[in-house]
């Protein structure tokens, strides 16, 4: 174990000491906040105008909303109320952006369901609710009580606000969550072949200046694959810690600086809810261009603690299982430059992987896509947007079967490696053929 | 020290090694010598536990060698290389460290070493910065580090000029002189003659040849002598007659020469110098042992006609 330790330290220190673990550990996550800036700074593909119908059937709020008329809303009012399908699909909605469903126990229950086509910006949502809630506390003012408004405000219940996709009212498709799980999914698979060629490299250097027949001289072939593997693999944690600190830091100063406003509606609903509110709408304005889809998925729909927690456990097991396969590339080459031919399935499947994460995101409910939540190659993107959709009580078991299975086979493919590691690493001068590797794993 | 014992080791059904078995005396240098390709670095591989052989066995100090005895043992392969891009401090510190030294007794054999190599000023040094000579002698250093008492040798002295090569002579001698035992696998046969106390030839991975390597040479004489005399070279000629055959000759100066030659009959050193003396001042006569290098040629040139036969 002592010399594992060894091994896996020398291993760390060299990689982190290196120019490019530095730059990639400082460029990576500065380019990543750069793409981030430059999409909260373009803003969005957001409507600017929204047409809400109110169904309201009761009629309880006579028709009426705010008493100031708001630039991004018209109001329109309707006496009926309206199925989600045919509002997604009749001719005579197909005008109307949002839908709010005033039911007939409002005064009571104080749920309110708003149905959307396409899902509008928390800042949009906070001021749809700013102008419903409104009305109503004049209503309830006016109906039940001998207050002030503003006297009222202070000791009434807030309403219930309900989001619904038209197409979707029970949520079932949740592609911007499962493209949140999709990149990170990529992420996995892009450190993997990253630091699985850093082993493969690593390897391959050791064995052609000969350094390794020194090293197994005093350790055995298996330990010191393991040293290597997991001295990387530390390399490539470090990476994520300094990327994730560095992203984290980077999108909380965002907040807290260049998007102070933009990125905290409540703040802007608290501004409106006083007097000042005029005032409020004609600056929103101005800043809500900016606001867009993705302000929303940064800060709100990347459940992070989640999302990071299995994004480092698969990144393990794919490790495991992917830097296998390059350790035995890196061993069973002839020459440093002999094994590059064996790279290229190996990137082909990993391609293959992605491209499996873009099948599951609009095949979901697929038996391939269960499949391929299972299959180790293609698993960790998978397992990610599956998790980025968020699984049933019931289905969590999925998450970790399929964690099991890609540990249990990063296991079995890192003895095999461990074998033609310790077959292959001392023959040099040869071609490496497919045939020499089958060789070498039927020797113990 | 240590037995090796009916070592056999086959890679895809071809023999290697063959039934090779040796003891290695302590305090002793051999020389494992043999021609390219006739198992020498697979042995080694064996006597360092890279690779396990397929019969056989080896034992130290009569105990069967198990992993635990790896830190009694020095390696520096032919084929030697180092991580370049750490310093020769750090290099040192993890090759020492697992041969299973603690951390300060590295520092301190460290501080021991390049105090003896005068080359203090190297610590800090990456290895990329030295030439090949002042890596091998950090190689050499990180080898005998941690003390061992077995040391396994492979061509130690390619890649040193011949000041260095005298260093490194002499360290072994004092290693010698220490008690230690060293296998020392070399194609310089001069090295063997001038270090060696015994020598162990291998050819097609079996051991042909095995013994101290005055016995070995004295063996393998073939009755030559060289007399070395000061005189007329015909006057030296007319005085052998039948008894005799000159193979060749060496002159020195108009008058002194050194000639090889044979006894043929029954004739003795004795009866040569009786020969000489009245026609010739003889300055030193001698039988020739021969080299290493001859002996190695003759074993192996021997082994090959046989194949042929």
């Amino acid at each position: 174990m002592r010399k594992i330790q060894l091994i896996a330290q020398r291993e760390l220190k060299e990689r982190i000491s290196s120019r490019s673990f530095l730059l990639t550990a400082l460029l990576g996550p500065l380019f990543v906040l750069g793409l981030v800036y430059a999409l909260f700074s373009l803003g969005g593909s957001e409507k600017q105008h929204w047409n809400v119908l109110i169904m309201d059937k009761t009629e309880i709020m006579e028709n009426k909303i705010a008493p100031k008329q708001d630039p991004r809303f018209t109001f329109h009012f309707i006496n009926e109320f309206v199925e989600y399908d045919q509002f997604a699909t009749l001719e005579q909605f197909k005008d109307y952006d949002l839908a709010v469903l005033i039911n007939e126990k409002i005064i009571s229950n104080k749920q309110v369901i708003v149905s959307y086509r396409e899902l509008p910006s928390e800042s949009i949502q906070r001021r749809l609710i700013y102008h419903v809630e409104r009305r109503f506390e004049e209503i309830m003012v006016k109906q039940f009580t001998d207050l002030e408004v503003s006297k009222f405000r202070e000791i009434k219940q807030s309403m219930n606000f309900s989001f619904k996709n038209t197409s979707d009212p029970k949520n079932e498709i949740n592609h911007k969550a499962a493209w949140v799980g999709y990149v990170f999914g990529i992420g996995i698979l892009l450190f993997v072949f990253l630091f699985g060629m850093t082993i493969l490299r690593g390897v391959a250097h050791e064995k052609s200046n000969r350094v390794v027949e020194v090293l197994l001289a005093s350790v055995h072939p298996r330990q010191l694959l393991t040293g290597k593997v997991i001295g990387v693999g530390v390399t490539a944690l470090v990476q994520f810690v300094l990327w994730g600190l560095i992203i984290g830091v980077g999108l909380y100063l965002f907040r807290q600086t260049f998007f102070p406003d933009l990125l905290d509606p409540t703040l802007l609903v608290e501004q409106m809810s006083q007097d000042v509110a005029q005032q409020a709408l004609d600056k929103f304005a101005l800043t809500a261009r900016n606001y867009n889809d993705f302000v929303d998925l940064v800060y709100r729909d990347i459940h992070f603690t989640n999302m990071l927690l299995f994004f480092v456990l698969f990144f393990l097991g794919a490790y495991f299982f992917y830097g296998s396969f390059f350790a035995m590339i890196g061993s069973a080459m002839g020459s440093e430059s002999d094994g590059q031919q064996y790279i290229i399935p190996i990137s082909i499947v990993l391609v293959l992987s992605i491209l499996s994460g873009y099948y599951v995101i609009y095949h979901p409910q697929t038996s391939l896509a269960e499949i391929l939540g299972y299959l180790p190659f293609t698993s960790p993107v998978v397992m990610m947007i599956e998790l980025s959709r968020g699984f049933s009580e019931g289905d969590v078991w999925k998450i970790y079967f399929s964690l099991f299975l890609i540990f249990l086979a990063g296991f079995i493919l890192f003895r095999l490696a461990g074998r033609i590691y310790k077959n292959g690493i001392l023959q040099f001068g040869h071609r490496l053929k497919f045939r020499l590797i089958i060789r070498w794993l039927k020797i113990s | 020290m240590l037995q090796l014992e009916g070592i056999y080791k086959s890679y895809y059904r071809q023999k290697v090694l063959e039934d090779v078995s040796f003891d290695v005396p302590s305090g002793q240098i051999i020389g494992l010598l043999g021609p390219n390709g006739a198992g020498k670095t697979t042995l080694i591989r064996i006597i360092n536990q890279i690779i396990e052989p397929d019969k056989g066995y080896l034992s130290l100090n009569g105990k069967r060698m198990t992993s635990e005895h790896l830190k009694n043992i020095g390696y520096l392969p032919e084929e030697r290389g180092l991580y370049k891009t750490m310093t020769v401090e750090n290099h040192a510190l993890f090759l020492g460290q697992l041969r299973g030294l603690p951390k300060n007794d590295v520092q301190k054999q460290l501080d021991y070493w390049l105090e003896k190599f005068e080359i203090q000023g190297w610590r800090k040094k990456r290895i990329e910065e030295l030439s090949k000579g002042m890596a091998q002698k950090v190689q050499f250093i990180c080898t005998v580090l941690h003390d061992p008492d077995l040391l396994i040798l492979d061509e130690p002295f390619s890649g040193f000029d011949p000041i260095n090569v005298d260093l490194i002579r002499a360290e072994l001698n004092a290693f010698r002189v220490a008690g230690k035992t060293i296998i020392l696998s070399t194609h310089n046969m001069k090295s063997v003659e001038e270090i060696c106390d015994r020598a162990v030839l291998i050819d097609k991975g079996k051991k042909i040849m095995e013994g101290a390597i005055h016995d070995i040479r004295s063996e393998n004489k073939e009755g030559v002598f060289s007399i070395t005399f000061t005189g007329n070279m015909i006057a030296f000629a007319t005085a052998l007659w039948a008894g005799y055959e000159i193979i060749s000759k060496e002159v020195h100066n108009d008058t002194t020469f050194t000639v090889y030659l044979k006894m043929r009959g029954e004739n003795e050193f004795n009866d040569l110098l009786t020969t000489l003396l009245p026609a010739v001042k003889i300055i030193s006569a001698q039988e020739v042992l021969p080299s290493m290098e001859d002996v190695f040629m003759k074993k192996i040139n021997a082994g090959k006609e046989v194949e042929h036969a």
